[in-house]
């Protein structure tokens, strides 16, 4: 069965590489049947990477030890769900992942789009690129289907992994990741052909905005999963493999946008390339940051299989899209000019810069020690006081800019009518502040900023809507006739939930440790939490011990029972015990450990964290105003259909 | 304006340079300075929860150097003889006094998020 | 194992077979040359997408302008050369190629 999914794998290599050669060919010589070819080959590849898929499925499912990666990855008691959540557990399984989902992507959206025939018999080849890379891989470097003696049972799954998150976050991921690809390969296309038009972003806009919601979302669950599993008391930690998605999505976010200046204006065509490029390469480095352990060390780097060739893949791509933009610059300058300063076209050229900027920052924090172990010959690294500061610097500005630019109108706006709608989001910010100031919230100067500000924001996007209302008559048909532009509101609107949410859980929380024995209390923000003793606990493969805590304050009264599991071949797992309290959005969030040989002694610690739950809320009006964003509009779509016919008729024969 | 932004970036990163991550081969060249030492647990005693501490030895993770360290404070996950652990600290008369609460585990599978213990 | 490799080579001659559809269904071709945009076509589009892009304009302006974002006088000097673009554009499109030789410069731009 290895077998099958070793051929099937080298037969989508040979496919991808197929779609790549021939493509290319076909395109520079505009050879029609040619490019077909390719392109089938192209839609060819999806189904084949399929079955290499679901053997390994059904190799991890019936935990066939004969397997490698299967032996690697699970064992006889893992449970089934995590057995085949080990698919994107390991190396060469989560490189099948990115194949599959990539062969998928691209075949639907090559389809979807095939009458742009001009367009598509270059996009393919670029798809076929990355795709190649990764067959490659799979067929020669890193092969899930390795095979060995069957004998003894697998080395398990750590116990951080076994929990719901373990199958919702990678693909979630990594449909961000790859499908931030196909704008990518569009774009590139875009300029291979020649084309100046724009027919290469409205074919990709859905898929943009779609890649960059699961990543969203992709790092929010990640982010519930560190606070609940892990147990440090916190969501984020600024680690390698978690800034590793939040650099492409940072830059999709400003790719998304400054797509729509070009759109609205014809400018930053340039600045689009570049973008979109970023976001790709970010995207692919990510990839390899998550897998490839470089981060640890230069010399682990050096030890991992795939570190090399991810590196020269990455370099590869990044030539290629500095080499192509650059060639096709004099085609994508355009005349048009930034009228005033205080536009919309500014504030969104602003938003661009500190996204942008605040990725690099990311990007340089993350290099850090590679680069220092290169120039210097040490290790170092930098830790929170590095990225909080970029993420005040950067963030809160970015936050402000968020309420400032759906006052200001489009092209210019004179400081007369500007200071009209400004007036009371200024007026809500401004009370904010100062009800807040009294309440002694000046005890964090980036909390105070952050409420205040999402006060206006708040405020802004607020009256967007019930002016908005008045105009269109009625909420809906307001938000149906400017899905775009409401559904945004609404993301902005999650944003400011989230940034109200973070500042609150971090800023403003209050973290205490103590040792107890039975009987003793700890106390935290008018919090008491008395330590009752400790209750065994077993599982399928653990077994353990939960600290019984009573809680009283703040009118409630509550238990939480922090503890460990133990895992016989993976070793030892805390595991938090949190309340949510459903009137002020706050949690209370416990841990303990056990003091060995001290007769139920237990060090516990904890956090008591205002108004944490915004995060997660904010996750799902997120995704309810992207869906918005996204929903297909039928004239919109009859209209674009009609410029591109017209223009994609066929020359002279 | 971008310029500008980029030499504050620069500035600011060049600035504030970052601790130093050090193996056991090389910590004596850094004792009595604030380092992150990095090493595969070789053997382990002691409670951290005491006041003599947890007392274990790091050795490199591919060379046999060893230093003992001395640690207080909570225990990560899968803390056992064999991880690769982290931990902050410094070197004095020959032992590592680790700062408390400092020390964690670095995940096996590179999957997870590392940190799977932090103060 | 002989199962596997029969499945596999007949993945591989399906694949193959698709892959070498268009050249098994029109194995002579009147003409094999790939569809390309000629240069006035191209013209049309980029004017199509300026006429979108002039309407569209024009369509938020308005709603801004009743949803009281914009002033009135903001709007009457902006509705202007506004409108006035659009109907250059929707000119230049009904004369065909218009656009051959003039470019119809943008009210942002800075011209020479």
């Amino acid at each position: 069965m290895a077998y099958l999914g070793r051929a099937a794998l080298l037969l989508a290599f040979g496919l991808v590489a197929y779609a790549l050669v021939a493509g290319s060919y076909a395109a520079w010589k505009r050879r029609r049947r040619l490019a077909h070819s390719a392109q089938n080959a192209l839609l060819a590849a999806f189904p084949v990477t399929l079955v290499a898929a679901v053997l390994l499925l059904v190799a991890l499912g019936r935990r066939d030890m004969t397997f490698v990666y299967v032996w690697q990855h699970t064992s006889h008691e893992l449970p089934l769900g995590y057995a085949l959540s080990a698919f994107w557990g390991g190396q060469e399984g989560s490189l099948l992942l990115w194949l599959l989902v990539l062969t998928g992507y691209a075949g639907l959206a090559v389809w979807l789009n095939r009458r742009s025939r001009e367009l598509i018999a270059w996009t393919v080849p670029v798809f076929g690129l990355v795709a190649c890379f990764f067959a490659f891989m799979l067929c020669f470097v890193s092969s899930p289907f390795n095979v060995q003696p069957a004998g003894s049972d697998g080395q398990g799954m750590v116990p951080s992994l076994q929990n719901p998150y373990m199958l919702a976050h990678p693909p979630l991921l990594y449909l961000g990741y790859v499908g931030l690809t196909v704008p990518f390969a569009f774009a590139m296309g875009a300029l291979l052909s020649g084309r100046t038009d724009e027919r290469w972003i409205v074919a990709t806009r859905r898929w943009t905005l779609a890649a960059w919601t699961f990543l969203g979302v992709g790092q929010l669950i990640g982010a519930h999963w560190a606070y609940v599993e892990i147990g440090w008391g916190g969501y984020y930690a600024w680690d390698p493999v978690e800034n590793a998605a939040l650099m492409p999505w940072l830059a999709a976010t400003a790719f998304l946008h400054s797509v729509m200046i070009q759109e609205k204006r014809g400018m930053l065509k340039v600045w689009n390339m570049v973008l979109v490029a970023l976001a790709f390469n970010l995207s692919l480095f990510g990839t390899f940051l998550t897998r490839s352990g470089v981060i640890d060390s230069i010399h682990s780097f050096a030890k991992s299989s795939i570190g090399g060739w991810f590196l020269a893949f990455l370099s590869l791509m990044i030539v290629l899209s500095v080499a192509l933009i650059r060639w096709r610059l004099p085609l994508l300058r355009t005349k048009t000019r930034l009228e005033s300063l205080v536009s919309r076209e500014a504030t969104f050229l602003y938003n661009n810069l500190l996204l942008v900027a605040l990725a690099l920052t990311i990007l340089w924090g993350v290099l850090y020690p590679i680069l220092s172990d290169a120039v210097r010959g040490e290790t170092r690294s930098v830790s929170k006081p590095y990225y909080d500061f970029f993420l005040h610097t950067f963030g809160l500005p970015l936050l402000l800019l968020m309420g400032l630019g759906p006052l200001v109108a489009w092209r210019k706006a004179s400081l007369r009518s500007l200071g009209k709608t400004f007036v009371a989001p200024f007026a809500a910010a401004v009370a904010t502040g100062g009800v807040l100031l009294t309440l002694g919230f000046g005890s964090s100067w980036p909390g105070l900023l952050a409420y205040t500000f999402s006060a206006f924001v708040g405020a802004s996007i607020v009256l967007e809507f019930v002016r908005g209302r008045a105009a269109a008559g009625g909420v809906f048909r307001l938000i149906a006739r400017n899905r775009r532009r409401y559904g945004g509101y609404v993301v902005h609107a999650a944003i400011v939930l989230l940034a109200i949410g973070i500042a609150g859980s971090s800023a403003y929380q209050t973290q205490r440790e103590r040792v107890l024995t039975p009987g003793q209390s700890i106390e935290a923000a008018g919090y008491t939490l008395r330590y009752s003793g400790l209750t065994d606990v077993k599982g399928p493969n653990y077994t353990g011990f939960r600290a019984l805590l009573a809680v009283s304050g703040h009118g409630e009264r509550f238990n939480l029972s922090p503890g460990e599991n133990n895992y016989p071949i993976e070793g030892q797992s805390n595991e938090a015990s949190i309340y949510h309290d459903p009137h002020s959005l706050g949690d209370v969030f416990t841990t303990a450990q056990l003091i060995p040989k001290s007769n139920g002694k237990i060090d516990v610690k904890v956090f008591v964290k205002p108004l944490i739950n915004l995060i997660w809320v904010a996750g799902f009006v997120f995704v309810a105003g992207a869906l918005i964003a996204m929903w297909p509009d039928a004239v919109e779509q009859r209209r674009l259909a009609a410029r591109y016919a017209a223009g994609a008729a066929p020359a002279g024969i | 304006m971008a310029a500008a932004l980029a030499v504050f970036v620069v500035y600011t990163a060049l600035a504030g340079a970052g601790v130093p991550q050090i193996l056991p081969s090389k910590v004596h060249h850094y004792a009595g300075k604030d380092v992150i030492l990095v090493g595969t647990v070789v053997a382990t005693r002691g409670n951290a929860y005491t006041a003599a501490g947890m007392h274990l030895v790091l050795r490199d993770p591919s060379g046999s150097a060893r230093v003992p360290v001395v640690y207080h404070g909570t225990v990560p996950d899968l803390y056992k003889v064999g991880r690769v652990v982290v931990v902050n600290g410094k070197l004095t008369d020959g032992r590592f006094l680790a700062d408390k609460g400092s020390l964690s585990t670095k995940c096996p599978s590179k999957y997870a998020p590392a940190k799977s213990s932090k103060t | 194992m002989g199962w596997a490799l029969a499945l596999a080579a007949m993945l591989a001659v399906i694949a193959v077979v698709f892959v070498a559809r268009p050249f098994l269904r029109d194995p002579s071709p009147a003409s094999d040359r790939l569809d390309e945009l000629a240069p006035e076509a191209r013209e049309r589009l980029a004017l199509a997408e300026e006429r979108d892009r002039a309407l569209a304009a024009l369509k938020e302006l308005e709603f801004d302008h009743r949803t009281g974002k914009v002033s009135d006088e903001d709007y009457r000097a902006q509705v202007g050369p506004l409108r006035r673009r659009a109907a250059e554009v929707l000119r230049a499109l009904e004369r065909g190629e218009g656009a051959r030789h003039e470019r119809v410069p943008d009210p942002g731009e800075r011209v020479p």
